[in-house]
């Protein structure tokens, strides 16, 4: 075997590919760039088709993604204490707020500059960042193999479901909240979750799987490889979009979420900017265009009216919004390492 | 070396210390510590690990995942080497693409299109099923079995590459002695071809078993949260439970395991070079 590169031909890739990681530093000095994280999969694709342009026609700026979960999020801003943050806009779930917070990761959201904030309902202007959206999670399950809509968690324990029944990891918020939830049904409190490990596993013989991250989730769905298991509305969507037989049911106990917020990041390198991009997402018409399909994003802003598959499968108006019930995640966050080490535990084959 | 040559390596041994040894350095540090801050010094991290069964079994499941996926990987990695090192050259180069292929895509891609291949109404269970061998779907996404598979194509290359490059400089006289002498194909193999491809080997395996007990995309994607490795233990550890010194208590202790591994193959591979095999 012979292989012989030519030193031109090597000078030249090499020269390319310099040019190509000097790329966006090059673009970088034209104009000002505002990085802003966002959430993988939906939201990614909210942001760059409907935020994006918008952000570019109202400040001549121009806005780069930085597609991270919230956790991972919460970790780099943590590395990079002290120095100039990776991003400056930070898309949180509930539970990441308050580790944001307790580390000084994020700062109080300047809400005299956010003319969209006071249009919010009061339970989202939160004084650490606007909340954007909010998650709810439920039974989801395959329309094709199951016809009447499971109405219980207990639906999930039910014999004929035998190895047909997925989980999630606790590193999500989806995993946690169904544990949360499980255990207050069950009769247990935040401060003892022997209930929902006793359901667990008496669960555990009807599960098929257990994806390690989301992402591997929607890929038991899509493969069919679950016919039943907790979901979350948004996903469910995007898997329904794409043509994946499944349908979420909210259970007869009432719907479970959480919030999904925007913060201006401590050391921010462009705090106005971020401001005008967070505030963009708190806008009406923006939400009203959100709220519709592929996105189906549950809208934060008092005067959008509700429509589509959220009054469908969830609520029926703002007013239900608020009812449903939320996680005390003060209390969960610092229990969430030996939660997920007392799940891996019973799990593990 | 003299002196002008040994400079030739300082710009790599800078890289190397600024962007390897120092943070190698920090994340032992880390370790050393209970909380990020990093103000009291303790070995809480390592007692804790070693004094549990549950996470030294992951290690254990770890290490023994590397050697099933590196023999799998062997058993056929090695023919193929042989063969390509006996084909015409237009052959050869027919077979090293066919080898290199999977390298030339990314590690998602090539999980997820093994994730539609392994599903239960997957290209593989279809085949089982149409050829009437199973009644049932096997379930083979989120088992050992699976990812051990998985393992095994995906890092094919850098098993055969190492093989073949020794098979390819060996001398053909010495087999055509063996045959001459009266030895048949198989005792060949076993007597000449596979003796002096040893350090080929050794290196193959090497390269296997590091790539195979750190693939965190496909342990985890193919292997789901049931089967716990390391790599996913020290990824639910920082970022999931945030409790980055124990990640990096986990981290050393899979790096030095995995580097004792590596050390044992490579005094193997020297002692055949000097030896023979016996």
């Amino acid at each position: 075997m012979r292989t012989t590169i030519a030193r031109r031909h090597l000078l030249r890739s090499a020269g390319a590919l310099g040019l190509a990681l000097a790329g966006p530093r090059l673009a970088l000095a034209e104009a000002k760039t505002l990085v802003a994280a966002t959430f993988p999969g939906t939201w990614s694709e909210a942001d760059r088709n409907v935020i994006l342009p918008a952000f570019k026609q109202k400040t001549g700026a121009v806005a780069t993604q930085s597609i991270i979960l919230g956790g991972d999020q919460v970790s780099r801003l943590a590395a990079a204490k002290g120095n100039q943050p990776p991003f400056d806009v930070a898309f949180f779930d509930s539970p990441q707020v308050i580790d944001a917070v307790r580390d000084g990761l994020i700062v109080e959201y300047p809400v005299a500059k956010s003319p969209n904030f006071k249009e919010l309902l009061p339970s989202a202007q939160d004084k650490w960042g606007p909340k954007i959206t909010m998650q709810v999670i439920g039974i989801g399950y395959n329309p094709n193999k199951i016809t009447t809509p499971p109405m219980s968690w207990d639906d999930l324990l039910d014999p004929k479901y035998k190895g047909r029944v997925g989980l999630t990891a606790l590193n999500s918020q989806l995993g946690i909240a169904f544990l949360v939830e499980v255990n207050r049904l069950k009769g247990g409190t935040d401060d003892n979750f022997d209930p929902a490990f006793k359901f667990l596993a008496q669960l555990l013989p009807n599960v098929g799987a257990i994806a390690a991250n989301l992402g591997a989730y929607a890929t038991l769905w899509q493969q069919e490889q679950v016919d039943i298991a907790p979901y979350n509305f948004n996903f469910v969507q995007t898997l329904k979009a794409k043509d994946v037989p499944v349908e979420l049911s909210i259970p007869s106990s009432g719907a479970v979420g959480w919030s999904t917020s925007l913060h201006l990041v401590t050391n921010a390198a462009e705090p106005e900017l971020a401001v005008q991009y967070i505030d963009l997402h708190l806008d009406a018409s923006i939400q009203d265009q959100l709220m519709k399909p592929p996105y189906d994003a549950i809208p934060t802003n008092a005067h959008v009216k509700l429509e589509g598959a959220i009054t469908k499968s969830l609520v029926k108006s703002q007013d239900d919004l608020a009812k449903i019930r939320t996680i005390d995640w003060e209390k969960i966050n610092p229990q969430r390492s030996a939660l997920i080490d007392r799940f891996n535990r019973e799990i593990k084959t | 070396m003299g002196a002008p040559d040994s400079k030739l390596v300082l710009p790599l041994a800078a890289l190397f210390i600024a962007f390897f040894v120092a943070p190698l350095f920090v994340l032992l540090m880390l370790s050393l510590h209970d909380e990020v801050a990093m103000t009291s010094w303790t070995l809480g991290n390592y007692i804790s690990f070693f004094t549990d069964r549950f996470s030294y079994s992951i290690l254990i499941d770890t290490l023994l995942l590397g050697a099933k996926a590196t023999l799998v990987c062997f058993i056929f990695g090695f023919p193929v080497a042989w063969l390509a090192a006996r084909a015409s050259a237009r052959w050869q180069s027919i077979l090293l693409f066919l080898v290199i292929l999977p390298i030339l895509t990314s590690v998602v891609v090539r999980t997820f299109s093994w994730i539609v291949i392994l599903g239960r109404y997957g290209v593989l269970n279809q085949i089982m099923l149409a050829l009437g061998l199973s009644r049932e779907p096997l379930r083979l996404l989120y088992t050992e079995v699976g990812v051990v598979m998985v393992l095994a194509q995906v890092q094919m290359p850098l098993m055969v590459l190492p093989i073949l490059s020794v098979l390819a400089k060996m001398d053909p006289n010495l087999p055509d002695a063996s045959r001459a002498l009266g030895a048949g194909e198989w005792r060949t193999l076993w007597k000449i071809t596979l003796p002096l491809s040893i350090p080929g080997i050794v290196a193959g395996c090497i390269l296997t078993y590091a790539a195979s007990v750190t693939a965190f995309v496909t342990q985890s994607l193919i292997g789901g949260a049931r089967l716990i490795y390391m790599p996913l233990d020290i990824y639910q550890q920082a970022v999931g439970a945030n409790n980055w010194p124990y990640a990096a208590a986990l981290s050393i202790i899979f790096m030095v395991s995995v580097m004792a591994v590596v050390a044992v193959l490579n005094a193997i591979g020297r002692k055949s070079e000097t030896h023979g095999l016996g």
